[in-house]
């Protein structure tokens, strides 16, 4: 099986290390921590992630202004970001409703295998064939 | 601050406003002197010959003579000087002419021209007289109509300005009741910006923390431990976890509900889910349901989930009020127009009542309040009802808890249905 590789990003160390323990537990994916916002585009740019986990949060650097920093990158621009934050409910992002600029939100504490369905979920979508490829007919 | 504003206007007197009658002789002379001036002339002159017709006959010198006096008050009253001159001397000469047609006989021819000489002199004068007075009576008159109708536009105009302050005491009134609205919205919006910021502030740093609990519980569940003890602590702990989170959460939507999603929805249905959701728990607990509903309401504009969370609430906090075996009734009625404007909305009124031991009164200020619970640790986050209270505030309704003269605790929600459209 094709191992993905993700990049979580987000100031807590103990978020970093436990969602790599039990992302990487189950198989299948490749999990990288990375506990300064302000780094996230060099550790994007050595990892190459498959999908980005976003904390909000954060000192220096707020989740909304990372994402820019990579949407900005052209590596990086169809890249999935899911953000990860504690300051909304659960019945805010309940159906996983894109709150704003068109991204997904999961409030914390997530459970991990709801996270790991919505990371299979995203992955599906995103490794589609381009909507393009396919023949219009009248 | 509240300063409760109380201004009252004096009302102003209308009794400047009457006139006096005239008598019944003013009347007369005022009506006969708008006649034209040779009528009144000659029915006077017809008077004084009248008059000589009867000083002839009668040959009785001072008392007939004095009737000559009635035409001549008559005619000066009447019309002015002039014409009472007129009569004056009219009244001279028929004299005259009577005391010739009688054949009086005078020592000398002079006395007789002298006699009506020396009366017409007397007439004259109290021509003059009487005229003098006429006048007086009309300076005095016209003065008196000058001044009623100064008085009474003076008045108007007391009137129309007190009116315009009237008026203004409305509108500052208005603007009071506004200012002191806007005043508690102001507070009240603070207040919740400070719960806001307080709740993400909180949010932020239990809920990173509760992350890490939370994946470390999941990494030990996902790896079967042969030990049921560590089994069941580690159960315990995502429990621990997803409680502490749900209080987090619940305090979130308190603070900063997200907006409705509003749509017309039957009361009665959005009633009937709810108690479809605490089914379970009422069971349990041997709860009895009646209901009272009145099927002629109308469909209310709603968020169906959020108004659905208000009525859990209140089922729940009815059950947990009730030793087992308790009742619940729920009524719901329609509430009379406000104020009996017809634009105004009426409202709908859903009644949830207990039978169990009602609102102690040292409680009943607190019971809206956040954080406050009479539950045992650990059962309530005290925020149940402050969210009811949130929630119908921001439907523009209202929630309300009483005690029932029966016995018991009761909730009343008013929800106001649509203003009726104007024609």
């Amino acid at each position: 099986m094709n191992t993905k590789r993700i990049l979580v990003v987000d100031d807590e160390p103990g978020v970093t290390r436990n969602l790599k323990l039990n992302l990487e537990s189950g198989g299948g994916y490749e999990v990288f921590g990375e506990n300064h916002a302000t780094n996230a585009l060099t550790a994007a740019r050595n990892v190459r992630p498959d999908l980005i986990l976003l904390d909000v949060m954060m000192p220096g650097m707020d989740g909304g202004d990372v994402a820019a920093r990579l949407r900005a990158d052209p590596l990086f621009r169809d890249t999935p970001i899911i953000f990860l934050t504690a300051i909304v409910s659960n019945e805010e992002t309940d159906g996983h409703e894109k709150l704003s600029g068109g991204e997904t939100f999961l409030a914390k504490p997530v459970d991990i295998g709801e996270l790991i369905k919505f990371i299979e979920h995203t992955l599906s979508l995103t490794s589609k064939p381009p909507h393009h490829a396919f023949t219009r007919h009248p | 601050m509240n300063v409760p504003l109380q201004v009252s206007l004096p009302s102003v007197s209308l009794a400047e406003d009457r006139t006096l009658p005239d008598s019944r002789w003013f009347g007369f002379a005022r009506t006969v002197s708008g006649w034209p001036k040779p009528v009144i002339a000659g029915l006077l002159l017809g008077l004084v010959i009248a008059v000589g017709g009867v000083d002839y006959l009668t040959g009785v010198e001072l008392s007939v003579s004095l009737l000559y006096l009635i035409p001549m008050t008559l005619g000066t009253w009447v019309a002015g000087r002039s014409m009472g001159n007129l009569v004056a001397l009219a009244s001279a000469g028929v004299w005259f002419g009577a005391d010739l047609l009688a054949r009086q006989t005078y020592g000398h021819w002079f006395l007789p021209v002298w006699n009506t000489l020396t009366l017409a002199m007397s007439f004259l004068v109290l021509v003059a007289l009487l005229a003098s007075l006429r006048e007086a009576n009309e300076g005095l008159e016209q003065t008196v109509t000058r001044r009623t109708k100064a008085l009474q536009a003076e008045n108007a105009q007391r009137r129309q300005a007190e009116e315009e302050l009237r008026h203004a005491l409305g509108d500052v009134r208005t603007a009071h009741a506004e200012l002191q609205r806007t005043q508690f919205q102001l507070i009240e919006s603070a207040k919740m910006e400070s719960v806001g910021r307080l709740a993400a502030g909180v949010a932020h740093e239990v809920k990173n923390p509760l992350m890490t609990l939370s994946l470390g519980a999941d990494y030990f569940l996902n790896h079967k431990t042969e030990n049921p003890d560590e089994a069941q602590l580690v159960q315990d702990m995502k429990e621990a976890v997803h409680r502490a989170s749900n209080v987090i959460n619940v305090l979130l939507d308190y603070a900063r509900p997200r907006p409705l999603r509003r749509a017309s929805e039957d009361i009665h249905e959005v009633t009937e889910n709810s108690l479809a959701l605490v089914r379970h728990q009422l069971n349990k607990h041997h709860v009895a349901v009646v209901r009272e509903f009145d099927a002629t309401l109308p469909p209310l504009s709603l968020d169906r989930t959020r108004i659905e969370h208000v009525f859990v609430n209140l089922f729940l906090n009815a059950m947990q009020a009730m030793p087992p075996g308790g009742t619940i009734t729920v009524r719901t009625f329609a509430s009379a127009p406000f104020d009996g404007d017809n634009d105004a909305p009426a409202g709908v009124m859903v009644e949830v009542d207990d039978t169990g031991h009602g609102i102690t009164p040292e409680n009943a200020g607190k019971l809206f309040e956040p954080f406050f619970t009479t539950k045992p640790p650990g059962q309530g986050t005290g925020l149940g009802l402050a969210i009811v209270r949130r929630i119908m505030e921001i439907h523009g309704g209202s929630v309300r808890l009483s005690n029932r003269t029966e016995g018991g605790a009761r909730a009343t929600l008013q929800f106001n249905t649509e203003p009726k459209k104007k024609p």
